[in-house]
């Protein structure tokens, strides 16, 4: 099951990327010479442990923090700044509150002056996508945690991004909720292939949605292992394959370096 | 159900303390035996009324108040406009805090009513100084929070604006601008009982009109009952204001209000 060949070109390239924060007791390591790629219609999952780094590393290569060492390239492109290409579904949502749904998702449309036409039919195309028809007046205050999120995907989707960038989208759903989300992820990124780079800390959600899976260590995360995923989709959460792989990497995850 | 019959006695409470307090306000003045006769509350709501429909000096009451209200009105809206643009770009643009941050803050402390002398020194008695004195005293809540909201946007959407494509001016006029209107609101509250307050004291130093002119001419002829008539006046007037600030904010912030 381990890494052999790839699937696309190259999207994104991480060249020895590492990240310190400084602080009055000195400088803390978070990440240390991390080098890989992710390849064009990928569903790359980024596991690891909490607080390992993950939302650093995924800000990172949306060019929304800076790297103290290695370089981020997107389509050969070094990454120096937050970029519409590079489109990033937050852990905290980060939707706008005091605009509607319909008004979240076609914002990065309407900043870049698109066609009313073609507004409307972007914006509504997305919305039922991700299965908020009806919902397009609703403020997220009145969204369940599950419907903010999938504006949130939906907003990260209109802008037409190259690359998404999801930060463990479903973490904060409760179980039900958050099979369902990763149920019509899967779904929604069959109709419309991009390239993804998903975080998540849950095994399940990793194998359940990757094409590949990097696993990360402790602070300061290094890359531990990768995983090719080769499981027929939609997957069974209680295949005897899946069960196995789970096994595998929890134990890969759970040994000391 | 349960919860309509909690707000009906809370207003029957209310009401109860109202109807207590005038009693004995009735009652006291109908038994005091001092020199300068005090109006009873029947006397000085019956002065309300019928100054409603009979000119004091040159106008009813309705006229005084709409004296006072215009005056309050363009002072107040000078305020907001210079208000909240200088407050926004002070939060947000480095260069424009540097250079109005200071001048601000030095002369933020000094009450409107120390400007009096110099108001009326600069724009004469007339109604320009009245203005004046509204807008400093309305100008100064508004920028503050303006600042403040500007100030304390979360950079997460900022972050967000620009990976979705925003450019500086679209990251300012569609984040910044919105997320600092809650607290744009609670600045034009204060600054609206501030501008008010100001009003009448203008009025009371200089005027031919208004409530605050009411009152004073009510002292000039000994007459408490006019007296109190217009401060029933200001009050009622206040209440109103203060409540129609209450609504429109609550129509403006649909997005902010449901969590609460
Ligand atoms: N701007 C910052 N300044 C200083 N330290 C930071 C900063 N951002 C993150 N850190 C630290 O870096 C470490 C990794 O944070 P990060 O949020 O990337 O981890 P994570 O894996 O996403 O965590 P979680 O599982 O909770 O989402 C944490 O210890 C955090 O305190
Ligand atoms: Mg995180």
């Amino acid at each position: 099951m381990e890494q052999s060949g790839k699937i696309g070109k190259e999207k994104l390239s991480c060249r020895g990327i590492t990240k310190s924060f400084s602080s009055s007791s000195g400088n803390f390591e978070v990440l240390h010479d991390l080098t890989f790629d992710v390849y064009e219609n990928e569903f790359l999952v980024l596991f690891g442990p909490g607080q390992c780094g993950k939302t650093t590393l995924l800000y990172m290569l949306a060019g929304l923090e800076e790297c103290t060492e290695g370089e981020v390239f997107h389509n050969g492109e070094p990454v120096t700044g937050p970029a519409p290409s590079r489109a990033v579904v937050y852990q905290t949502m980060a939707l706008f509150p005091w605009m509607t749904v319909w008004d979240n998702v076609s914002f990065s449309q309407k900043v870049r002056k698109a066609e009313k036409k073609v507004i409307a039919e972007r914006t509504q195309y997305f919305i039922d996508l991700v299965g908020l028809t009806g919902f397009e007046k609703s403020y997220p205050v009145q969204l369940s945690g599950g419907m903010k999120q999938r504006v949130g995907i939906a907003r990260a989707y209109c802008s037409d991004p190259d690359v998404l960038l999801m930060d463990e989208p479903f973490g904060h759903l409760d179980a039900q909720t958050r099979y369902m989300m990763q149920e019509s992820l899967g779904k929604i990124w069959e109709n419309e292939k991009r390239t993804i780079v998903f975080v998540t800390n849950n095994i399940e959600e990793a194998l359940y949605l990757a094409d590949r899976i990097i696993l990360l260590s402790d602070c300061p995360s290094q890359i531990k292992k990768e995983y090719r995923i080769t499981l027929p989709r939609p997957r069974s959460l209680v295949s005897p394959e899946f069960l196995k792989l789970r096994k595998e990497i929890t134990e890969q995850m759970n040994m000391s370096d | 159900m349960r919860h309509n019959y909690g707000k009906i006695r809370v207003v029957l409470y209310g009401a109860g303390t109202f109807l207590v307090l005038l009693s004995l306000w009735q009652i006291a003045a109908m038994t005091s035996n001092s020199e300068i006769g005090f109006p009873t509350p029947v006397a000085v709501i019956g002065r309300f009324f019928h100054m409603l429909s009979n000119k004091v000096g040159s106008y009813t009451i309705w006229g005084h108040t709409l004296w006072s209200l215009s005056r309050v009105v363009i002072g107040y809206l000078l305020a907001c406009v210079l208000g909240v643009v200088l407050g926004l770009t002070m939060g947000w643009f480095p260069y424009v805090k540097a250079l109005f941050k200071p001048v601000f803050d030095l002369l933020r402390p000094i009450a409107p009513l120390a400007w009096i002398p110099l108001a009326i020194l600069w724009f004469g008695i007339g109604e320009k100084y009245k203005y004046f004195l509204i807008f400093i005293a309305a100008f100064v809540p508004f920028t503050l929070n303006s600042y403040a909201g500007a100030v304390r946007v979360d950079r997460q959407l900022i972050g967000a604006a620009r990976m979705l494509g925003a450019s500086h001016s679209q990251v300012f006029f569609r984040i910044v601008v919105p997320s600092a209107v809650p607290s744009i609101f609670s600045g034009a509250q204060v600054a609206l009982s501030n501008a008010w307050m100001t009003m009448l004291a203008a009025e009371m130093v200089r005027s031919s009109e208004g409530i605050g002119w009411l009152i004073i001419a009510g002292q000039g002829i000994n007459d408490m009952t006019q007296m109190i008539a217009g401060m029933l006046a200001i009050g009622i007037v206040g209440f109103l204001l203060a409540n129609g600030m209450r609504l429109l904010e609550r129509r403006c912030l649909v997005w902010n209000n449901q969590g609460k």
